[in-house]
């Protein structure tokens, strides 16, 4: 059972958690000066450790352009990481959701994702990881610096916690920009998920720490948790006003949304992101009953395009018998429970 | 500072785009931000920390073409290299990144406004790496021995004094034989 499938906590207003470690190897130049022979070796050095306790290494120098989208798709790693040239790895255990990137912008990206708001238990996954790893591997760290990073806005505990909230109110309400204009002044930032183009049509978006030196993880963690708790707050508020016409129409438009995602014949990726929205919506405002969170979980890293394509039998050839399979999937998920 | 589109609101909404290496910006209100972005002239805000995204190259040529007046590559700094790695700081301010550990070093002084600007501080307070544990707790141990001794002898307590020195000497051999 991986992270998207599983129940969670504050499920109305978040989809999933994620803390990750940036560290880095002393006696090696970092990824931009490394040579192949210097990656090889930390990849080598690395997995010893991790698969003694129970990870898979995958070789993404390995792999096809769509199985690595796929643990894109599926939070693993970072797009950029898949688009890598040089060697890379990934070390997975999927059950804890716990992933360790090895030569991506830094040697190790020690990271852990959890469905639903999870942010102390994301955090004790990774930096149990991280000592196991620093008891073989002497850290590039200074005292007055922390750990140090490739990139400086990194440095210190190497730390980013980032929590993705779904917010459908606060964002037909407009008060998107207000909001992450305060969080920028506490040093948070949010970034819009499934925003290119569509807008913010999946109501998605991920909050994060911003600044790593001068602040303990614990207190990181903190802050990221007072900030959580008012946006939920702000975001039921906002939800709660809907009423009259405007909750009539809401309805209407949550219905459909139900309809259209179970039985249409074909669908798009970003019809399927905006039918999501409403239907999690309609979920959290009790107008749908018969589809859970964890069958929507499922279906937003199952249905995107290299993930739907690898879990074909035979791999579709056009974009319209990509759209039917996807239809077909939607249903098929759906159909399980109900 | 004033919205640039109304010039009556404050502006809270700071938009930096970059398109291929062209870029725009506005300080804008809400009201107007929420405006543009329905005519199209600017896209969904999807980071609002736009001004962060590259902090640093923007801080460094912000700091050098406008401090100094100067381009970077041209100055002095930019040509020093790190011992270790031989990275330039001009490679370090274009890329925005760091060649090795030890040009955190090599480009202590350099890196600290940066630093300051992103972090609001330079100074580490988080999690330390099991191997170092013991040289930062001998460091403060040390710290506040100096200062306990500072204590013992303005207080005229030369006995304590004696042996607060003797037992800063032994730290102190200890920390030289481990080279640091």
């Amino acid at each position: 059972m991986a992270w998207y499938n599983t129940t969670a906590n504050a499920s109305d207003t978040v989809i999933s958690t994620r803390v990750r470690l940036a560290r880095n190897i002393n006696g090696y130049p970092f990824a931009s000066r490394l040579e192949t022979s210097g990656a090889n070796e930390i990849i080598e050095k690395v997995s010893a450790p991790l698969e003694a306790a129970g990870f898979r290494k995958i070789n993404f120098s390995d792999l096809s352009p769509v199985m690595a989208t796929s643990y894109v798709e599926r939070h693993y790693v970072s797009p950029e990481f898949a688009k890598l040239e040089s060697p890379h790895a990934l070390l997975l255990q999927e059950q804890t959701g716990l992933a360790v990137m090895v030569c991506e912008e830094d040697h190790l990206r020690i990271q852990c994702v959890q469905a639903g708001l999870a942010l102390d238990e994301a955090y004790k996954n990774a930096s149990r990881v991280e000592k196991r790893l620093d008891e073989d591997f002497d850290f590039a760290y200074t005292e007055e610096l922390g750990y140090l990073t490739h990139c400086p806005t990194n440095l210190g505990t190497g730390m980013r916690a980032s929590v993705m909230m779904f917010l459908p109110a606060l964002t037909r309400g407009g008060y998107m920009d207000s909001l992450a204009n305060q969080l920028s002044k506490i040093g948070l930032t949010v970034r819009g998920l499934f925003g290119e183009g569509s807008g913010s049509a999946g109501c998605m978006y991920q909050i994060s720490n911003q600044v790593t030196l001068g602040i303990t993880e614990q207190e990181t963690l903190a802050k990221l948790r007072d900030a959580i708790t008012q946006i939920i707050e702000s975001e039921k508020r906002a939800r709660d006003a809907i009423s009259g016409d405007a909750m009539e129409r809401m309805t209407d438009r949550i219905l459909r949304a139900e309809g259209t995602l179970r039985y249409a014949h074909m669908m798009s990726s970003s019809e399927f992101i905006k039918l999501f929205a409403d239907v999690r919506f309609g979920i959290a405002l009790g107008l749908i009953q018969d589809v859970t969170y964890e069958q929507l979980g499922t279906l937003l890293v199952e249905v995107m395009p290299a993930t739907l394509t690898l879990s074909a039998e035979t791999t579709p050839k056009s974009e319209i018998a990509r759209d039917k399979l996807r239809a077909q999937r939607i249903k098929s998920v759906l159909n399980a429970k109900a | 500072m004033l919205c640039e589109q109304c010039k009556k609101r404050t502006a809270t909404v700071f938009y930096n785009e970059n398109i291929n290496g062209k870029v725009r910006s506005f300080s804008l209100c809400g009201e107007c931000a929420a405006k543009m972005r329905e005519k199209g002239d600017i896209r969904e805000i999807t980071s609002m920390s736009g001004s962060f995204a590259d902090p640093f190259s923007q801080l460094h040529d912000e700091f050098f073409g406008g401090f100094f007046g100067i381009p970077l590559q041209k100055t002095l700094t930019a040509q020093k290299k790190c011992p270790t790695c031989s990275m330039t700081f001009a490679e370090i301010s274009k890329s925005g990144r760091v060649g090795c550990p030890d040009c955190y070093t090599a480009f202590q002084s350099e890196l600290r406004p940066t630093l300051r600007s992103i972090h609001g501080t330079t100074a580490h307070t988080g999690a330390v790496p099991a191997r170092h544990r013991a040289k930062q707790e001998r460091n403060e141990r040390l710290k506040s021995l100096k200062k306990q001794l500072g204590d013992a002898i303005s207080q005229e307590n030369y006995e304590q004094a004696a042996a607060l020195r003797d037992e800063i000497r032994t730290l102190q051999a200890e920390k030289e034989k481990e080279g640091n």
